[in-house]
């Protein structure tokens, strides 16, 4: 038996550019695109984070 | 492609195009592990239970969620830059012994940023922004405290100008926090978006390595400050970052040292160095693997205890992360984000800081070198042949090109070392998912 466990959303953009640097992350020296959120979804389900 | 793990008694599929993460039992998981080619014994499998674990592949197939084509979603190549790493200063006030900057210095005199440079920074910066409104900063050193006032000078200049040409500026600093006093706590309040401080654990962890210029360890001093900072930083972002070496493959116990301080935003990153009693070895994976399954025992019984907190491997969000643009691009060093040191002169991150080979220009001249550039901007997953039959690809976009350059001498070769336990947190982080949406 096989369950999803998780799928990603449906995304209406892509490739908008507006993600953050990977690297202003918590690193430094292993910077990881997968562990960073995007951007625009993070301001879009939290208004807060929008930047003014 | 799909990858089948085990992580203790849970068996996991990871369909890498497209992203998805499922649990089965455990005939699926051979069938599956078979299929992908590891060695794994399928003879004990009835042609019931095959026909049973085919359909529920093909259900999976038909809604996209298995043995998915892979994207062909091309690199962000806006050719825009949209963050600096500001080498305010080239010196430090510790000595540690793993510091890839030469303890600060960069392997050339140490050396202090002029406030006239800086600017000159934020001017490149927005000058080369193109359309993109929020711009990043990133105040590194050396130690960034020792210049504690041209980074408040420069950081009201960058919103001064920031308002004259419509963008917004984000900041961080990276900080060994000695210096760290109400002063400078009341500015990263107001003005940073994120502030890193380094503390590698435990007292005699940290103490062995990050010690003054006086040869004392640093431990007392920094957690203290830290400690009050973090205190004062409400729900604003920060990270307590620590090293780990060869000397403490027990890092785990470093990470929930920290996590009992009261600091819930953790990273811990393997040691960058060639120094032979601290580098990490192949010969250090096998324990590295087992303390990373260590640290997600731990991690996840402090969360069942409600005393959760945040380790930056372990943040693998499949169903809200990075666009698929994205994650072929990689970091964006050399093409979108780029360092400045001291004197003006442009590298493609603060790894490549002070390599002859690697410098762009100066933020006084303003153009960039744009062989350099495009070698870094061309530079994404789909040119690292390495990569093409690896589950992680997409979460990793090929390593970092630094450590591959570094390690590798090419930035499309990626470190093996770097992709093991880059391998294994991806593993952890994906238990950590299926436990918290409780299916695991």
């Amino acid at each position: 038996m096989i369950r999803t466990i998780a799928k990603p959303a449906e995304k209406k953009v892509t490739g908008c550019g507006e993600c953050r640097s990977t690297c202003q992350s918590a690193c430094k020296t292993s910077c990881t695109v997968g562990n960073q959120s995007c951007e625009r979804i993070t301001r879009e389900t939290n208004p807060e984070k929008e930047v003014k | 492609m799909y990858h089948v793990f085990k992580y203790k008694n849970y068996n996991y599929i990871y369909d890498v195009g497209s992203g998805s993460l499922h649990s089965c039992d455990q005939k699926t998981a051979d069938y599956l592990a078979h299929g992908e080619g590891q060695n794994v014994d399928i003879s004990y499998l009835s042609q019931t239970d095959i026909d049973a674990i085919a359909e529920d592949v093909r259900a999976l197939e038909e809604q996209g969620l298995l043995n998915a084509p892979e994207t062909t979603a091309r690199p962000v190549k806006s050719g825009y830059v949209k963050a600096l790493c500001i080498h305010i200063c080239h010196d430090c006030n510790l000595r540690c012994r793993y510091c890839f900057a030469d303890e600060g210095a960069y392997h050339a005199p140490r050396e202090f940023m002029s406030e006239q440079t800086a600017k000159k920074a934020i001017d490149f910066l927005i000058a080369n922004s193109g359309d993109r409104r929020v711009l990043e900063a990133d105040f590194f050193g050396g130690e960034p405290l020792m210049c504690l006032d041209v980074i408040k000078n420069v950081v009201a200049y960058a919103r001064e100008q920031g308002a004259k040409h419509g963008k917004k500026f984000l900041f961080t600093t990276t900080t060994n926090a000695l210096l760290l006093d109400d002063d400078a706590i009341d500015f990263f309040n107001r003005e940073m978006e994120n502030v890193v401080l380094s503390i590698d654990g435990r007292r005699e962890v940290h103490d062995a390595i990050r010690k003054t210029v006086n040869g004392r360890g640093s431990f007392d001093i920094v957690l203290q400050k830290i400690k009050k900072f973090v205190q004062s930083r409400g729900d604003k972002s920060y990270y307590v970052r620590g090293t780990f070496t060869a000397k403490n493959l027990d890092f785990s116990n470093d990470v929930i040292f920290l996590a009992e301080q009261g600091f819930d935003s953790i990273s811990m990153e393997p040691v960058v160095t060639d120094i032979d009693d601290l580098a990490i070895k192949p010969e250090h994976l096998p324990a590295i693997k087992r303390e990373y399954e260590a640290l997600c025992e731990k991690y996840l019984e402090k969360w069942k205890k409600g005393e959760g907190f945040n380790f930056f491997h372990f943040n693998i969000d499949l169903e809200g992360g990075p666009c698929l643009s994205k994650r072929v691009s990689a970091c964006g060093a050399g093409n979108e984000y780029f360092s400045v040191v001291p004197n003006g002169d442009i590298y493609p991150c603060h790894q490549f800081a002070g390599d002859p080979a690697f410098r762009m220009g100066n933020v006084y001249e303003g153009a960039l070198n744009s062989r350099i550039r495009e070698k870094f901007a061309s530079s994404c997953l789909f040119t690292r042949s390495d990569c093409d039959k690896c589950f992680a690809k997409f979460i990793c976009s090929g390593g970092c090109s630094a450590n591959n350059y570094h390690f590798c001498g090419d930035i499309q070769k990626p470190y093996p070392i770097t992709c093991e336990m880059m391998k294994k947190r991806i593993e952890c982080g994906m238990h950590v998912l299926a436990v918290k949406k409780g299916m695991a």
